[in-house]
């Protein structure tokens, strides 16, 4: 219920933000320096206004907005001339691949960098990792982007400059496309990955320095059990919590880093649309990304709910007794 | 508007970085810079290219309607559909139409249709095909172009390849706008009742020497590749293919892409070395000082603007805020690269004392206690400037310099698309916008100087002057639009630019240029059209020149 309280809400707001951005899709008197754009008669203007229904009072259009959700349908684009839906699907794999990816692999680092540092807390190794990781959690994903965008494909030249995947290639099979899609990913996924990597680090760090501590740790060492089990059995599995969480409720703030590390590789993905149809204010489709990406928040919210219930029972029984 | 000012602040820092990296770059000698050079051999005189690689992007799917109407699409779309007529560095030369007259005083147009040319199925273009075209655009307005709804009165076919066309009303700038429409085959576009969506294969049919073989919308990518049936010229270049790049300048160094636009920092790059060739596009963007003389009355004494334009040092405003890539505004509106330019024109070099002159004459002699002059009565020469958030720059060196001459400027700025909705609606003082097309016809003169323009036949695009009134110049105006022959028309509009410079109704502040930078060696058939500012943009740059 609450769930579909908050879509609603989310709905319309998105449905309002648009409309109280001032200036008319189709009035551009003006440019970019140097940019080109068309002229559009009074005529022409009136005409596409009618063509997409802007023209009709706001209360209609948010009834017929309703309806068309309802049915799945986001709208028609202004700007790219297709209907919004098809133009996000399209895009949607890649940044999900993107932002998979980078959580996948920052997770696992992060945690196995953490539990090294929880290791040898006070030591040179865990002064030493945190020193890096928490300069690097401070530089911005883009930043880091053009730094490995600079360093790996321009100057060593050993990643593609832009784009998923090359282009008018012909590939002979499955897997030589893979590779090539691997290829040109892996830069926007290390600028991802590196700049969330920090953030994991600390987080499991000290979580896991809270476990280490507990008594029956204690009660694991005194038993004699090997280092390797005491970890990875008893300490690290419990440590997970806030680990698995954070993963899920990070899912929203990645897709922000990857809209600006998008741009930064010319990356197919929601990001760089985001930044196109907010610059020719092409209402529906602003309107179905966001959309999108929110319902992919709540879904995350939702997600991480549901596993954090399932790894520690007494949240259950909390929401259980409040009536949850 | 977050987000785009979030990433206004990235684009910046992106270009610190870009510059310092750079610079770090060149400074190591990255060797692997040259690659890929040696194997693309010499080109000779007007020698073939197999593949000719440029910076893409989507721009949408390239039919005259499916196209986006920002942006380059338009001119990828031309490669495939052409006019009846087509720009060359001096003018509009014949293309699909071999010749054509001008009738009745402008009222009509006859076009005789070139024999021989096929579509890109293979069936013949014919005069069938021209009507066809003018008909349908007439009801569904194409995406690009200028053609308006009411222009066309009715479209006929005479004698056996001959169409005449009828306009509402004469117009000198009427056979460019006719010109340039692009035709499409009726064979295929006669049973499409909604073309904006119509994106099938078969829309991608045009007479022009290019067939698009691949687009992606996705990854913005464009493959053309050349027609053999065409009509015209050949072909210089076999294969056109546009890819998205991250970095121009970096992808045109390492060779993924053979021209790029560049900016003057990174100039020195390539200034000194011969395997590249630097130029100077055109300068056909500009910002304008606007004034609303309607709503503020004391904007229409000539003095005061004529104060202001002495006030105002375009150099300065170029060196400072364009990096010196920019040519001075002329007080007769058409910019220096415009091929119907008065240079004669009267210019306002900078000059405080005959500002100050102009000023105390209009009763403004005094100085209050900051430096700003009043009239006897107290009152302060004070103006709001509106602007947008990109233009801060431009308007605050401009406030200082005018405040040298004791005219206070209050900055207001807001995002792009507010200020065009208050200019739009006279909600301003003092305004300045930024547009191209500064080397359309100069017909474009009377759409925003002419008293009675306003309404109706105004471009969304251009607004007209509020408030501003000169009969003279209205029937000079009126008068070249009915004036057929290119010299008599030039005298005209020679002339209105005399009143206009005399007049100042607004101030052009500055046209851009831009930097193009290519390896001539690959490929050296870039051309400019007379009035437009990209050399990959024209048709004729990828075709024998005679």
């Amino acid at each position: 219920m609450e769930y579909l309280f908050t879509i609603w809400v989310i709905v319309t707001l998105n449905f309002l933000l648009p409309r109280a951005m001032p200036g008319d899709p189709f009035l551009y008197m003006s440019a970019d320096e140097g940019q080109e754009v068309a002229r559009f008669s009074e005529e022409q203007r009136q005409y596409y206004l009618e063509y997409y229904g802007l023209d009709r009072p706001v209360a209609e259009q948010y009834l017929s907005y309703l309806s068309d959700l309802l049915r799945g349908n986001l709208g028609y684009s202004l700007y790219y001339n297709e209907p919004v839906s098809t133009i996000i699907l399209r895009r949607l794999p890649w940044t999900t691949f993107l932002v998979i990816a980078a959580v996948l692999l920052s997770t696992v680092f992060g945690t196995i960098l953490g539990s090294i540092s929880a290791w040898y807390r006070e030591k040179w190794p865990d002064k030493f990792l945190f020193f890096c990781l928490i300069l690097l959690s401070e530089v911005p994903a883009f930043l880091l982007g053009l730094v490995l965008l600079f360093t790996f494909a321009a100057g060593l030249g050993l990643f593609p400059l832009s784009g998923a995947i090359t282009h008018f290639a012909n590939y002979s099979s499955w897997w030589e496309k893979l590779l090539d899609i691997l290829h040109h990913a892996f830069l926007p996924v290390m600028a991802l990955t590196i700049a969330r990597l920090g953030g994991m680090y600390l987080l499991s760090r000290n979580s896991m320095t809270t476990v280490l501590e507990k008594d029956y740790l204690r009660t694991a060492w005194a038993k004699g059990l090997p280092k390797k089990r005491i970890i990875f059995r008893h300490a690290l599995r419990n440590a997970m919590l806030p680990i698995v969480t954070r993963v899920f409720l990070s899912l929203g703030s990645l897709v922000g880093g990857a809209i600006l590390v998008e741009n930064v590789f010319a990356y197919p993905g929601l990001g760089h649309l985001m930044r196109e149809a907010v610059m020719v204010h092409d209402y529906p489709l602003v309107q179905g990304i966001f959309l999108v990406v929110t319902i992919c928040v709540l879904l995350a919210n939702f997600l991480a709910d549901l596993v954090y219930r399932k790894l520690d029972p007494r949240i259950g029984d909390y929401s259980g007794i409040h009536g949850g | 508007m977050m987000i785009s000012k979030r990433y206004n602040i990235a684009r910046h820092l992106l270009a610190v970085l870009v510059l310092v990296l750079s610079s770090i770059f060149l400074m190591c000698g990255c060797g692997a810079k040259q690659a890929g050079q040696a194997g693309a051999g010499k080109a000779k005189e007007q020698g073939q290219v197999d593949v000719i690689r440029l910076a893409g992007g989507d721009w949408g799917y390239p039919t005259p309607y499916a196209v986006y109407p920002r942006g380059p699409g338009g001119f990828k779309m031309c490669l495939i559909f052409d006019g009846l007529l087509e720009r060359d560095e001096k003018g509009l030369i014949p293309w699909l139409a071999e010749k054509y007259e001008v009738k009745e005083g402008g009222k009509q147009y006859l076009f005789t249709v070139r024999n021989g040319v096929k579509w890109q199925d293979g069936k013949p273009l014919t005069a069938e095909d021209v009507k066809f075209t003018f008909d349908y655009a007439t009801k569904n307005p194409m995406v690009w172009g200028a053609l308006d709804k009411k222009d066309i009165q009715k479209v006929e076919i005479v004698g056996d390849r001959q169409v005449l066309i009828t306009v509402t009303e004469p117009n000198a700038a009427m056979l460019y706008k006719l010109g340039m429409v692009r035709i499409i085959p009726k064979h295929i576009w006669e049973k499409v009742d909604n073309p904006k969506e119509f994106t099938a294969p078969e829309a991608v049919i045009g007479t022009g020497p290019y067939r698009l073989t691949e687009y992606s919308k996705e990854h913005g990518t464009y493959r053309f590749e050349a027609f053999d049936g065409f009509w015209g010229p050949k072909q210089r270049v076999k294969v056109i293919e546009f890819v998205p790049v991250s970095e121009e300048v970096l992808a045109f160094e390492k060779g993924e892409i053979d021209l790029a636009g560049i900016t003057p920092d990174v100039l020195p790059r390539f200034q000194k070395d011969p395997q590249y060739k630097i130029v100077k596009s055109p300068a056909f963007w500009g910002y304008r000082l606007l004034f609303n003389m309607k709503d503020y009355p004391i904007l229409q004494h000539k003095e005061l603007r004529q104060a202001i334009a002495y006030a105002i040092d375009a150099q300065e405003l170029i060196d400072k805020v364009a990096r010196g890539a920019a040519v001075p505004g002329s007080a007769g509106i058409l910019p220096p690269d415009h091929v119907m330019y008065n240079p004669g024109v009267k210019q306002y070099k900078p000059d405080l004392q005959k500002a100050g002159e102009l000023l105390a004459k209009l009763g403004y002699d005094k100085l209050d206690e900051n430096g700003i002059r009043q009239n006897q009565k107290g009152e302060k020469l004070s103006f709001n400037l509106l602007v947008s958030s990109g233009e801060v720059r431009l308007a605050e060196v401009l406030k200082e310099q005018l405040a040298r001459a004791g005219i206070e400027i209050k900055v207001q700025s807001v995002d792009m698309k507010t200020r065009d909705a208050r200019v739009r609606e006279n909600k301003y003082e003092l305004a300045i916008t930024g547009h191209g097309g500064w080397g359309n016809d100069a017909d474009y003169l009377r759409e925003r100087f002419a008293s009675y323009s306003k309404g109706g036949a105004l471009m969304a695009s251009a607004p007209g002057t509020p408030g501003y009134q000169n009969e003279e110049l209205n029937a000079l105006l009126d008068k070249q639009r009915l004036e057929f022959n290119d010299q008599k028309r030039k005298e005209l509009i020679f002339k209105a630019q005399e009143i206009l410079a005399e007049d100042v109704p607004e101030i052009p502040l500055y046209y851009t240029t831009g930097y193009n930078v290519y390896r001539p060696a690959k490929y050296d058939g870039w051309m400019f059209m007379f009035d437009h500012h990209s050399l990959t943009h024209s048709k004729l740059s990828y075709l024998e020149r005679g």
